[in-house]
């Protein structure tokens, strides 16, 4: 090591330090980045001068060179040159926004892109160079080399060549070398850049590494030029380049998929293939991240993967998926991969994305259906590898359903946004307990009792950075005490938080107070960093508008929304809760005279604007003309909440997805894992609270800081959205709205009230920011919610104490009132002891599946040898009474509580917790009564199919434990009272009201929590134990064919759940929905006739059965005219050589257009072959594709890769 | 890549120019004029030093030039050889430069610092760099090139340490005959029309203007530097650090620096014998940076001769 390298660390350590440390911004840089928002806000700026950006300019130019000392010396990859590197990238960017003439200086947008990309942050160096406006060729060459976008880089090359015939012979470079011109150098310097350029840019992403070698030896000669004879910032510029594109070599998924083909050299084209298609979706280079997720997956281990949301997680996930179930050889085995998502809505985004990269290779399905498993899951006996993409309880209720066929097939486990087994830590966390609806201890529960019974699958998972669930996961997916999960330090974009503060006829003012997490201030300033926006003040609204401050926040808010969305800025108006009285307030505002000026909203045209009238049709069938809903969407609003009608929320999602609507008004379940742009994010509340009927009081749940983030990390996707940051913004008033006396004081006590819910969050985060590992989990938290009521109500202090009483407890001696959803004290402890057995004993049966008996000391060793496997311990909670409860309540269960074993088995499979499973059996024989009956349905008239669902529900109205269940408001309990004519509207039975637009949602939330969940669990519960009971052997294949005979039902016992998903009474209707055969259940009921007028020609006299028999729909869709598909592959083109010998044989080209004829091009423009293109089939786009020439014989050219038309 | 090693040719030197030195407070000036004529012992005398200047460049020119991005190019065959394949005014440029650096190894200027010139970077036509940015070869289409142009010449004065010490950077331009109104444009820019006046008038972008302007770390340095860490590590690892004060800490003291302007050419018969273009016996009042300034003046009465005898020799045995 050359002498003086210490000294040189330490001076490039002493501009790290004082310019470059994570998360902290000297004052001119806060000042530098207030500015360049306050520009690209267009509001007022701060005082700035030439010589403050020329001081900027000279910090950048000192980190990127402190940054090459640590690189040089340490590794391009270490922390200290990375953080050099970052800072410096963001540096010119701020500069870059600010547009300033800085750029005359020094090509500093260039810079920032490149300093992005050696810093690690690829994701910023495309948001930036994305949205600035390149005037000159080359830049917008070099920018879309540093955004790694090589269809771009090919695009304008080709451009080059094209506009400069001469350069495309063979010697063309010599003969420039050869002028007797003084310029000769630098042009010729110039077009061997555009060469090498484009060589790089095609072999790239051709995988072609002997002339991407090449393409880097030119660019590091070129280096080695520019650093002798051009000037200094030009000859950086190439530096950069050189490095850039030698990290995209380093970083190209090729490697990883040749890799991964040595596994099974017979599908090595398959790899190279899904690397090839990487490109064309512009993830060829992978990021860091990625790379050490990918090396991991080498090492054939589990692992979990923790960084942001849209920082390309999922390509780790795809391509775990390809190497255990393509890869590898299973034998006998078709393999099966289970990949769990936190939604419903998730899993389709999951599922969409999988089918568009490996649906040729994988059945890939999504199962957020009604039925247990249904009308698409043709998986089961089909012979290729699969992937089951499922919410956990989705997964939960298969298992139940079909254990010994998942686990023989199982061979890896995915579990997406992982962290969510971390439990809410509130009063609301605890009482999911006893509500059974805690989704942290249903995802503990479900992958222990997987790891315990299947310990050789691989597990990935994918977690979220903060909170401290990233070494718990890791060390859960491992099982490995020392596990790291890997990929910590990326962040795909800024995260801006802060207050939009509202007025009364006044401008509102942003408040940006932490950046990633961090206070963000400047110094020497008392002010907040903020921007005042120009929005003109929203007119002053009538006093009954006014009456309310929170609908006055609201409302002004929405102002705000409507007039940012003119400058192309995408926004969530995020709501904590009753979303309906939100959209009301809309509606009304909208209706008054002042608010007439607006803009209407104009919906697009072609493709976006039939997706929008399938969505409005939707709308209007699910919601009514005349809802709040329809006339938001007519205004380009976009509205979701957790009770729409899943496929109305899936087409919402398109339209924000797609951009379509400006502005979504929703609740925080539309942002849960799922990707979508907003640029900005208004929240109007930081709460949500509720009453306690029962205790007289309300019950206040806060945002976690969990809640918030996974909120605010849907803010500010580079590239998807405008800026490069997210804002998430809290609305808070600073004056009350009201002018009448008597409402003022409790406006100015709800205002402080705002801020200081605001002031918490801020807080909380802070300290989430700097959490170390968690240590809670669900299960832990169970028993310790258990032992805290043992000691309070039965005054068990010790951990003997308590274990004794937990060996002998019953639900029903506890409370009365166990499972019935009581909630007074004794009751949830019941319930809360239910939620334990649950646990325990879908543990036990389903670990002693294929024992025949179970006793005491088996059923403890099953459950320690399980405790192994639980969160709890990875998050190292434990101490020994945890472990003692769970093994003793074991015991006690098979002993003494639940001694009966065809009992335990029965309940485990109603999928209830116990204590209400064996209330729900009382009943299980009626309904299965009811679903045997119905031999007719196919012939019975609407009010006689409803007449069926009334019956059935009638079973369950007046449980409170599986049956209905409703808040204690009176609109709820209306509604339960005359639920019959909800259901006949969600079920469009004959003449049923439609719910006016103020009682929409609360007849929505019936609908999904009564109808769809609850009735349907009970009917699932009730078919699957019939389907089991005729099976036999469990390992029974289901299938259609088989299906009436095994379960002894008729086909309503099949269609009975997804008629009440589909809001149906045709099952007809339902398929059409299901198969995307029709968009709305009207045009889906006008298809019947097609259907009979086929079945009619297959069967004589059609029977009850027949009508609506699932095979025979599959028959009839069958019998379709097949959908068109893609362009078929060309014929090779015959060719003529007219720039090569043709030695090499193979010539990777490129067309170029010209007159009746195309150019074949080398990517480093030299001209190989043309060949007659009379029609002019070819243009620029085809430069997304990849031909060959092939040289030997009749030369001809070949399309040997063709990106697909929708990326 | 190779360290420009070669000592200057004393006794060429003293037998080709005779020289006028001067030192009047900060500023030092050196006349030099031609004593003997160019014949075939001056130019292979001056061979050695012009093709140790040119290694370093020859070399990656040749590497660079050597890769021809055809996928039918097969060896690495050299199109051409530097630099005596350069056009005639190129070959102008890099004379004033290299001798320059000649004349600053071998004659001791004001403030008697020994000045070390590790490799030479080379300039050429600045202005065609627009055509990176433009992709088009179009001298008119005129762009605002980056406000940063590096200085002709760069040389460092090193302590037995081999720290960086000081600097001396500046401008050396060769010009075919040093008339009055051709130093005037070298020193004051070319000529505009006033649009006021209606007369022309210096734009005021010549040498004095970047002596006087350029910034505390010259641009250069950087790759100077980058250069040195990439072929002696080792043997400038001090200087190699010290260089990295400059250009990374912010307010670090400034290294000390000598400015250079040498202006070269052919002699006029408007110019006397051992008469000055810049004045010698006053620090110049168009000079306003506080740092030492030397002054080199070399009047050739063959100039073309030696240049184009020089390059034609190089590499040529």
């Amino acid at each position: 090591m050359p002498a003086h390298d210490p000294l040189r660390l330490e001076i490039a350590n002493s501009a790290r330090v004082g310019l470059a440390l994570e998360n902290e911004l000297s004052a001119n840089q806060a000042r530098a980045y207030v500015r360049c928002l306050q520009v690209g806000w267009q509001v007022d700026t701060i005082g700035w001068n030439r010589a403050d950006s020329e001081g900027q300019l000279t910090d950048a130019r000192s980190l990127l060179q402190a940054a090459e000392i640590f690189a040089e010396i340490e590794g391009h990859d270490a922390p200290r040159a990375i953080d050099c590197y970052r800072r410096a990238g963001e540096i010119l960017e701020w500069l870059a926004r600010s547009n300033d003439g800085t750029k005359t200086l020094a090509p500093i947008e260039l810079l920032a892109g490149a300093a992005f990309q050696l810093g690690g942050l690829p994701a910023m160096a495309s948001g930036l160079l994305g949205q600035l406006d390149l005037e000159e060729d080359g830049p917008s060459l070099f920018a879309a080399f540093l955004k790694a976008d090589f269809d771009e880089v090919l695009t304008l090359a080709m451009t080059f060549w094209k506009q400069h015939p001469d350069l495309t012979v063979a010697d063309a470079s010599r003969r420039i070398l050869e002028e007797e011109q003084d310029d000769r150098l630098a042009w010729y310097f110039t077009v061997e850049l555009v060469r090498a350029l484009g060589l790089f840019a095609d072999s790239v992403r051709r995988g072609d590494d002997a002339r991407l070698a090449k393409a880097s030896a030119k660019l590091k000669a070129l280096d080695a030029m520019a650093v002798r004879t051009f000037s200094d910032d030009v000859s950086l510029l190439i530096s950069l380049l050189r490095q850039v594109g030698s990290r995209f070599a380093d970083a190209s998924i090729y490697r990883s998929a040749r890799a991964l083909g040595e596994l099974n050299v017979e599908r090595m084209p398959r790899m190279l293939a899904f690397a090839r298609d990487q490109f064309a979706r512009g993830r060829g280079i992978l990021w860091s991240s990625q790379r050490a997720g990918l090396n991991r997956l080498f090492d054939n281990s589990s692992f979990a993967l923790c960084t942001p949301t849209g920082s390309g997680k999922t390509l780790v996930a795809n391509l775990g998926l390809v190497k255990e179930l393509l890869l590898r050889d299973h034998g006998e085995v078709v393999p099966l991969a289970l990949y769990l998502v936190p939604s419903r809505a998730l899993a389709g985004e999951v599922e969409a994305k999988l089918t568009a990269e490996l649906g040729r290779d994988l059945i890939i399905t999504g199962l957020y259906g009604g039925a247990d498993w249904g009308i698409t899951d043709y998986w089961l006996n089909a012979d290729r590898p699969t992937v089951l993409i499922a919410t956990v309880e989705k997964a939960d209720a298969l298992m139940r359903y079909l254990a010994p066929l998942l686990l023989s097939r199982l061979r890896l486990l995915i579990v997406d946004e992982a962290h969510q087994v971390l439990p809410e830590d509130t009063e609301s966390g605890r009482s999911a307990f006893a509500d059974h609806s805690s989704r942290a201890l249903r995802l503990e529960s479900f992958v222990a009792r997987l790891l315990t019974q299947a310990p050789d699958i691989v597990r990935i998972a994918l977690t979220a950075v903060a909170g401290g669930a990233a070494g718990p996961v890791a060390r859960w997916m491992e099982g490995q005490a020392n596990a790291q999960a890997i990929g910590m330090r990326y962040r795909s974009t800024r995260q801006v938080i802060g207050v939009l503060e509202t007025a009364p006829q006044r401008r509102c003012k942003m408040l940006l107070e932490l950046m990633n997490g961090r206070p963000l201030y400047v110094q020497g300033r008392d002010d907040p960093v903020y921007l005042n926006l120009t929005t003109p003040p929203m007119p002053q609204l009538p006093a009954s508008m006014r009456s309310s401050l929170n609908r006055f926040n609201q409302v002004t808010v929405l102002w705000t929304a409507l007039s940012l969305t003119a400058a192309n800025l995408r926004i969530l108006i995020s709501l904590a809760q009753e979303p309906e009285q939100t959209m009301g307030w809309y509606v009304q505002a909208f209706a008054l005279p002042a608010w007439q000026q607006l803009p209407a909203f104009q919906p697009p045209e072609g493709r976006r604007g039939e997706l929008f009238a399938e969505a409005r049709a939707a709308c209007v069938d699910y919601c009514g003309p005349d809802s709040y809903e329809v006339k938001l969407l007519d205004r380009g609003i976009a509205t979701s909440h957790g009770q729409m009608p899943q496929r109305l929320r899936r087409l919402i999602v398109a339209l924000i997805d797609e951009k379509i609507c400006p502005i979504t008004v929703a609740t925080a379940t539309l942002t849960e894992g799922v990707n979508l742009p907003f640029d900005i994010i208004f929240v109007t509340s930081l709460k949500r609270s509720a009453y306690d009927n029962v205790r007289q009081r309300p019950i206040i749940t806060p945002f976690t800081p969990a809640e918030f983030r996974n909120l605010a990390g849907r803010a500010g996707r580079p590239g998807a959205t405008k800026g490069m940051e997210g804002l998430t913004l809290v609305a808070l008033p600073t004056s009350i709205a009201t002018t009448a006396n008597g409402q003022k004081q409790t406006q100015r006590d709800q205002m402080a009230v705002l801020q200081e819910d605001y002031d918490a969050l801020r807080e909380n985060l802070r300290r989430d920011e700097l959490a170390g590992d968690a240590t809670l989990s669900p299960l832990s938290m169970l028993l310790q919610e258990l032992r805290e009521k043992a000691r309070a109500y039965f005054g068990h202090v010790t951990d003997e104490a308590f274990l004794d009483w937990l060996d002998q407890v019953q639900a029903e001696d506890v409370s009365d009132e166990a499972g019935t959803g009581a909630t007074d004290g004794f009751s949830r402890l019941a319930d809360t002891v239910d939620e334990l057995d649950a646990f325990v004993m879908t543990a036990l049966e389903e670990l002693s599946l294929l024992d025949d008996g179970l006793d005491g000391a088996a059923a403890e060793a099953k459950l320690a040898s399980l405790w192994q496997k639980t969160f709890t311990v990875a998050a190292a909670a434990q101490e020994a009474w945890l472990e003692q409860a769970i093994v003793r309540r074991g015991r006690a269960i098979v002993e003494t509580i639940y001694p009966d074993a065809e009992e335990r088995r029965r309940l485990y499979q109603y999928g209830l917790s116990p204590h209400v499973g064996r209330r729900f059996e009382a009943i299980a024989p009626s309904i299965a009564a009811q679903l045997a009956a119905a031999t007719d349905y196919g012939t019975e008239s609407a009010a006689e199919r409803l007449a069926r669902f009334a019956a059935l529900g009638e079973l369950l109205k007046d449980d409170r434990g599986f049956g209905f269940r409703v808040r204690d408001t009176v609109t709820d309990q209306n509604i339960l009272e005359n639920w019959t004519d909800v259901l006949g509207w969600w079920m469009r039975g004959p003449g049923a009201a439609v719910p006016d637009a103020d009682g929409l949602r609360a007849r929505q939330r019936f609908v999904a929590d009564n109808l769809e969940f609850r009735l349907g669990v009970a009917l699932g519960a009730v078919v699957a134990q019939k389907w089991t009971a005729g099976a036999g052997d469990p390992l029974a294949v289901p299938s259609l064919a088989e299906w009436r005979a095994t379960t002894g039902l008729p086909w309503f016992g099949f269609w009975a759940r997804e008629l009440l998903r589909w809001g149906t009474l045709d099952p007809f209707v339902a398929f059409a929905l299901a198969q995307g055969r029709a968009k709305t259940r009207e045009e889906a009921e006008g298809m019947r006739a097609d259907f009979e007028e086929w079945l009619a020609g297959e069967v004589d006299d059609p029977a009850a059965e027949d009508l609506i028999d699932p095979q025979r729909f599959l028959a009839w869709e069958k019998s379709l005219p097949v959908r068109e598909r893609e362009r078929a592959e060309p014929v090779p083109e015959q060719a003529e050589l007219t720039g090569t010998t043709g030695g090499r044989k193979l010539y990777n080209v490129l067309p170029i257009s010209g007159d009746e004829e195309v150019l074949w091009v080398d990517a480093a423009g030299y001209e190989l072959a043309r060949s007659v293109d009379e029609f002019g089939l070819y243009d620029a786009s085809d430069i997304a594709h990849d031909y060959v020439l092939e040289a030997e014989g009749r030369a001809t050219v070949r399309r040997v890769f063709a990106r697909s038309r929708r990326r | 890549m190779t360290l420009h090693i070669c000592p200057p040719p004393k006794d060429a030197l003293d037998r080709w120019l005779k020289g006028y030195p001067s030192v009047v407070n900060n500023y030092g000036h050196l006349l030099l004029e031609q004593d003997c004529d160019c014949d075939d012992a001056l130019i292979a005398d001056l061979v050695g030093y012009f093709e140790s200047a040119h290694a370093d460049a020859r070399a990656f020119f040749h590497e660079q030039m050597g890769i021809d991005l055809h996928p039918d190019a097969n060896a690495e065959g050299v199109h051409t050889t530097y630099p005596t394949c350069l056009p005639s005014i190129t070959r102008r440029g890099l004379f004033g430069e290299v001798m320059a650096g000649m004349l600053t190894e071998h004659y001791v200027y004001i403030g008697g610092h020994d000045w070390k010139i590790p490799v030479f970077l080379f300039r050429y036509h600045e202005d065609a760099e627009a055509y990176l940015f433009a992709l088009v070869r179009d001298e008119k289409r005129k762009r605002e090139v980056y406000g940063r142009r590096g200085s002709d010449f760069l040389a460092l004065a090193l302590n037995e340490a081999g720290e960086v010490i000081r600097f001396i950077a500046g401008e050396a331009k060769w010009r075919k005959k040093l008339q009055p109104a051709v130093v005037a444009e070298l020193m004051y820019g070319k000529k505009k029309k006033n649009p006021d006046t209606d007369e022309l008038e210096h734009d005021g972008k010549g040498i004095w203007y970047q002596v006087n302007r350029d910034i505390a770390a010259p641009h250069g340095l950087r790759q100077l530097q980058r250069l040195l860490r990439e072929i002696d590590p080792e043997g400038y690892s001090a200087a190699i650090a010290a260089l990295d004060r400059v250009l990374v800490v912010k307010g670090a003291q400034q290294l000390p620096r000598t400015n250079l302007i040498m202006i070269s050419g052919g002699d006029v018969s408007s110019r006397e014998a051992t008469h000055s273009l810049i004045p010698w016996d006053e620090v110049p009042k168009d000079y306003m940076a506080p740092h030492d300034l030397q002054v080199v003046e070399l009047i050739l009465t063959d100039g073309d001769d030696v240049i184009d005898g020089v390059y034609d020799a190089l590499w040529s045995a």
